[in-house]
């Protein structure tokens, strides 16, 4: 009989922390390390991107007793700063990931990470593409390239389990609850696009403050929108369930 | 004189894009002489500032700030993916 073991992702997303706020989230990650093998971050870690802003996020998160994996969001890239706040968190022992991929080793499972902050651009059948003026262009290329790497670290990854971890959505679903307009700012479906080729066993992103948690990309990979806002609680807790090494009498179908 | 909407986009516009605040998802709506803003923000301080932002960025509107603070709780039940 095979044995099933629970892989526990924490995730969130948007936690936007300031001066005015500085210590209360760390309170609220205590005992993590009891609900959790892996704590992800999916990018807005800061209000308006300056480096003290990414000082006083690295301080809210170091020394976590499980492994932290974080992207930035768009809100980290306002000041320009975005390489230095990700220069400060990994100084406190964040994995940040920039389109590409880690192995944690979760107790006797490999964990794949891959993921970077992501991009806009819409949605299959109402999406901007790569025609006319250069600046709609480089605005298409940019997610495009995104997802391209992805792909790639997505094949390279030797892992028991994948996860993608993003700021902007790949899907529409996790969408619902903000105005279809802005539809193209939160996100791209060539992001799924591309996991959906790769595989992988759940995507989370953040940055859809309004949207909904839980969707699903074409190709059947969970989506999880783990924006604060969104959640209402601190973090959200995922079990990945797979079952470790097969049995004698184990036949595959 | 400028129609509500522009001065809604223009506050909306102003929450988003002045240093105080950086806050892109409050909803602003204008009726007659009266602003309302409407969303959720993660402390009480927050609120302040954007009612101080949209205030300036329409002085002649009589600003209602109905914004929400919601306080991040406990982590609740875990979700098993299989
Ligand atoms: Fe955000
Ligand atoms: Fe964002």
């Amino acid at each position: 009989m095979s044995t099933l073991t629970d892989l526990r992702i924490a995730a969130v997303g948007d936690i936007h922390l300031g001066e005015d706020v500085r210590g209360q989230y760390r309170k609220k990650l205590a005992g993590i390390e009891e609900r959790a093998d892996v704590f992800m971050v999916a990018g807005d870690l800061t209000r308006h991107g300056t480096l003290e802003e990414g000082k006083l996020v690295a301080d809210e998160l170091r020394g976590l007793p499980i492994p932290v994996v974080a992207v930035l969001g768009n809100h980290d890239y306002h000041s320009d700063m975005e390489r230095e706040i990700a220069d400060e968190l990994r100084e406190a022992g964040v994995i940040v990931l920039d389109d590409d991929g880690v192995v944690i080793q979760c107790g006797e499972r490999k964990l794949g990470v891959v993921g970077g902050k992501g991009f806009g651009g819409g949605f299959a059948g109402k999406c901007a593409s790569e025609f006319g003026e250069r600046e709609i262009k480089n605005f298409v290329s940019h997610t495009r390239s995104i997802a391209e790497s992805w792909k790639v670290a997505l094949k390279e990854i030797v892992a028991d389990e994948r996860v993608v971890l993003s700021h902007y959505s790949p899907i529409k679903e996790t969408l619902e609850g903000e105005p279809h307009e802005i539809y193209p700012f939160l996100g791209s479906y060539l992001l799924a696009e591309a996991v959906d080729t790769a595989g992988a066993d759940l995507i989370l992103h953040g940055h859809a403050h309004k949207g909904s948690e839980k969707g699903m990309t074409p190709g059947g990979i969970r989506v999880r929108n783990v924006a604060l806002p969104v959640l209402g609680r601190a973090y959200a807790v995922y079990c990945l369930t797979c079952a470790e090494a097969p049995p004698a009498d184990w036949h595959q179908h | 004189m400028e129609a509500p909407q522009y001065v809604a986009a223009r506050v909306q516009q102003a929450l988003a894009e002045d240093g105080r605040t950086h806050e892109l998802g409050i909803r602003v709506d204008i009726r007659g002489d009266q602003l309302f803003l409407r969303g959720q923000v993660s402390g009480p301080e927050q609120r302040e500032r954007l009612g101080q932002v949209a205030h300036e960025a329409a002085p002649e509107l009589h600003v209602h700030n109905e914004i929400n603070v919601v306080e991040a709780t406990e982590p609740g039940e875990d979700e098993h993916l299989d």
